[in-house]
């Protein structure tokens, strides 16, 4: 068998809040092919951050082991690059300068660097934009620039925490269609996090639902394999939207976390 | 800090929506603020003219405040030319001043020099805060000028000892806002760091903690600055041979009072003059703190 | 690789080593002080007392008068000084700084004023205080007032000034009237800012107060710090320098605790 990208075996993690510790990732097993884009769904707080976090050697597990084509993960490394929900741009550097900042660390000289970064701020349409500083930006592109940076940096995997939920609905499926047509133009292995059940069936080949904290892998789904036209990805969201297949798929996911909600009481 | 987030991301939702409302309500407030503004300045100005006025007329026409106490305006003007070229105990006004900037400066750059990177250490290595941070406690609410009297014992009446007093009035806030300020760094970009790839401490305090805290760090030079001013007033009123301070408190032996003025706005106008010179520099240093945050 | 190794110290949280580092260093630092004076006597009593030279000074003066009367008398005086002082400037800067910041005219008339005096640092006021008040309270007391004013007023006025105008919006909407507004949104919500100043301006009157007391007096905390410098004796300096640090961080400390009561409805008062 073709050896895992990345591969958590049973792992769980806990973390501290107020001195006390909780358990906020139960027994969990997963591997990821390369290639793969995985998204994680299920309600909030019920530790999937606290899972990427893992995946990102950010946080420890109490047990179990995360694996990296089969090298366990322990610590954070630009092998595994993250997009934050917040976007953590560095506010004094310029957007030129917080897609270089990974690649000063892995020592390209300078010249090449900047073609690097010039290629990538094209890839996000940010062209014209270079000088600027984040907080002359708007949300969507800050996001732009985010995904910039860790694509720049060539990670062998994309880690992102639900990068587009602090944007408004208009910007977020503009940003969802450019992610998938970026996916396709460079092809990582994604893991996706995510509360909306649309964007998960939109864009992840394989979509995993969590159960409320202590998180645990309700379900798996094969999208592409198993549920719709493999090749939606070259259609438009409004297109995906509207496919029968797509609707029945989030009736049906839409039912498993509404369950978990209403079971756990968090709302 | 943590607050910020929430606020950024209302400002963002819906912000393209609202452009064409916020175009014609923001015509319509820059009108009103220029009628608004028109009348502040008349006001502003009128209110200057009533206080001086009021002022000449007291001391100058009626004669009701008797000069020893508040001299006429007039005479604090003609005293500023007067000792601009005559020297009063000791020195001109130009000189004076120079005494006194040459020590706030001295004891000043000093305080920023050692003070900056020691609050440096302590917000980013645990053991240096654990073992400085105490002691700091303890002699932090100690004012400054309290040691002025151990400050003479140790180094004598002359440059020495006020510096060193000086140095301690700047040095205090300058630890602290480093220290705040490093121990203020957003862990998300901290993890964002890491995940692009940073192995070093250094590197991570070079790149992420430094220019985060630079603001806070700014801030602390600037009260540092004026803490330091004031000081030194307090400094030469007591023990000094020369220098701003210790011209007003003969003024006041000689029963002078439109040179203890004259004194004043001088101490106040150059203390005004370098915060803003300070002000001015924090904007060249970080240009991306947006000007509502200041 | 241990990741908690990793990164700054907010990432992590380790206890215990902290309280001994910080205790081993408060003990070292009173322990090399006593090494160099009493022990090894590097440094001459007329420079640096022993810790327990100046512990026995403290007890001594308890009961025996230094000047015109024994430690609490200083400690007294100071503290009279301080309360007039800086009630009188609460009761004229806080209402003043609402007022500048709620009626746009009064703002124009008062700025350049304010804008003019508030650059001058207290202390510099010494000399005139004395010329029109002599060198009894009054002095002190103006003083110490004008330390606390302006840090409370340019507070209190940004306070009133800067409260989140979606606030004042959803008010009106729901019906208040102008002064409704005043009452019910804009002060409760400039409380903590004012609170603040008062904090800023108390410490800076703590100040003052050891400044005017240095100058001119012959009583107080201030002039016991001189006292001790102008007679060589250190102890008598220190002894006052440390009671006006204690009497610094209790009121520090009590106004803390106000703001903490007054302040409930926020989640943590950003003290810093």
């Amino acid at each position: 068998m073709q050896q895992d990208k990345i591969f958590a075996d049973h792992v769980s993690v806990a973390y501290e809040k107020d001195d006390e510790s909780l358990l906020a990732v139960d027994d969990v097993t997963l591997s990821i092919q390369e290639g793969e884009f995985v998204v994680i769904v299920g309600p909030s707080g019920c530790g999937k951050t606290t899972f990427m976090n893992t995946l990102a050697g950010l946080v420890k597990p109490i047990r179990g082991k995360v694996f990296m084509d089969g090298k366990q993960i322990t610590g954070p490394s630009a092998e595994r690059g993250v997009v934050f929900q917040q976007f953590a741009l560095f506010p004094w550097k310029t957007v030129f300068e917080n897609v270089e900042f990974g690649l000063k660390y892995r020592g390209i000289p300078k010249d090449e660097r900047r073609e690097i970064v010039r290629k990538y701020i094209r890839m996000v349409k940010l062209e014209g934009f270079e000088n600027s500083f984040p907080h002359e930006l708007s949300g969507g592109m800050k996001q732009r620039v985010a995904i910039a940076r860790v694509y720049a940096n060539m990670p062998q995997i994309l880690l992102m925490d639900e990068p587009f939920g602090a944007l408004d609905a208009q910007t977020r499926t503009i940003m969802q269609e450019d992610l998938s047509e970026m996916f396709m133009m460079e092809k990582r292995t994604v893991v996706f996090i995510t509360h909306s059940v649309d964007e998960a069936i939109y864009l992840g080949d394989r979509v995993i639902i969590m159960t409320a904290r202590p998180g645990k892998f309700k379900k798996i789904i094969n999208v592409t394999a198993d549920c719709l036209i493999p090749n939606r990805r070259n259609l438009g969201y409004d297109d995906v939207v509207n496919l029968k297949a797509f609707r029945d798929l989030k009736r049906e996911l839409w039912g498993l976390i509404k369950a978990e909600i209403v079971e756990k009481r968090i709302l | 800090m943590t607050e910020d987030a929430p606020k950024t991301l209302l400002y963002e939702n819906g912000a393209e929506g609202k452009i064409c409302l916020t175009n014609i309500l923001g015509n319509l407030m820059v009108e009103t603020r220029k009628i608004r503004s028109r009348k502040r300045v008349i006001l502003s100005v009128l209110s200057v003219i009533v206080v001086l006025g009021g002022w000449f007329v007291l001391t100058t026409v009626l004669r009701w405040v008797p000069p020893a106490f508040l001299p006429p305006p007039q005479n604090i003007l003609t005293d500023f030319f007067r000792l601009l070229n005559k020297s009063y105990v000791g020195h001109t006004l130009i000189g004076h001043t120079l005494v006194s900037l040459q020590i706030v400066l001295g004891g000043f750059f000093l305080a920023v020099l050692i003070g900056i990177p020691l609050g440096i250490m302590m917000g980013w290595f645990k053991r240096i805060e654990a073992i400085v941070d105490p002691m700091f406690q303890l002699l932090r609410p100690i004012p400054p000028l309290a040691w002025i009297p151990l400050s003479l014992l140790w180094f004598g009446i002359g440059i020495s000892s006020k510096i060193f007093v000086i140095w301690l009035s700047a040095f205090v806030p300058c630890v602290i806002n480093a220290y705040t300020g490093i121990r203020l760094t957003e862990p998300l970009l901290v993890k964002a760091a890491l995940g692009l790839g940073v192995k070093r401490q250094w590197d991570l305090l070079r790149e992420v903690a430094i220019p985060s805290a630079l603001p806070v760090i700014l801030g602390g030079v600037r009260i540092g600055l004026g803490s330091a001013w004031m000081t030194l007033v307090a400094a030469e009123l007591l023990a000094s041979d020369a220098g701003l301070g210790y011209m007003m408190q003969m003024a006041r032996r000689a029963l002078e009072p439109s040179i203890i003025i004259l004194g004043m706005l001088i101490i106040g106008i150059l203390g005004a003059i370098m915060a803003r010179g300070l002000q001015m520099l924090e904007k060249r240093i970080c240009p991306w703190v947006m000007d509502k945050e200041r | 690789m241990s990741m908690k190794a990793f990164g700054p110290q907010f990432l992590e949280r380790i206890y215990r080593e902290k309280v001994v580092l910080s205790l081993s260093s408060v003990l070292g630092f009173i322990f090399c002080w006593y090494l160099i004076t009493d022990v090894l006597g590097l440094i001459p009593a007329l420079f640096l007392p022993s810790p327990e030279k100046v512990f026995f000074t403290i007890y001594e003066k308890i009961f025996i008068p230094v000047g015109q009367s024994t430690l609490f008398g200083h400690v007294g005086v100071s503290l009279l000084r301080i309360l007039v002082g800086t009630t009188i400037a609460l009761c004229l800067a806080i209402p003043l700084g609402i007022l500048m910041g709620w009626y746009e005219d009064l703002d124009s008339v008062m700025t350049p004023i304010i804008e003019v005096l508030r650059p001058i640092p207290p202390i510099a006021w010494i000399p005139l205080a004395i010329l029109w008040f002599g060198i009894g309270l009054g002095s002190k007391v103006f003083i110490i007032g004008i330390g606390v004013f302006f840090p409370t007023l340019i507070n209190t006025y940004m306070g009133v000034k800067f409260v989140d105008p979606i606030l004042i919006k959803a008010a009106q909407t729901l019906g208040a009237k102008d002064k409704d507004v005043l009452r019910e949104v804009i002060l409760p919500a400039s409380v903590p800012l004012i609170v603040a100043g008062i904090r800023i301006g108390i410490g800076l009157g703590m100040m003052c107060l050891v400044a005017a007391e240095m100058v001119a007096a012959s009583s107080g905390l201030g002039f016991l710090i001189m006292l001790g410098g102008d007679n060589l004796k250190p102890e008598l300096s220190i002894t006052g320098m440390i009671l006006i640090g204690i009497m610094g961080l209790l009121a520090d400390t009590l106004i803390l605790a106000v703001e903490k009561k007054v302040v409930y409805w926020k989640k943590e008062s950003q003290n810093g």
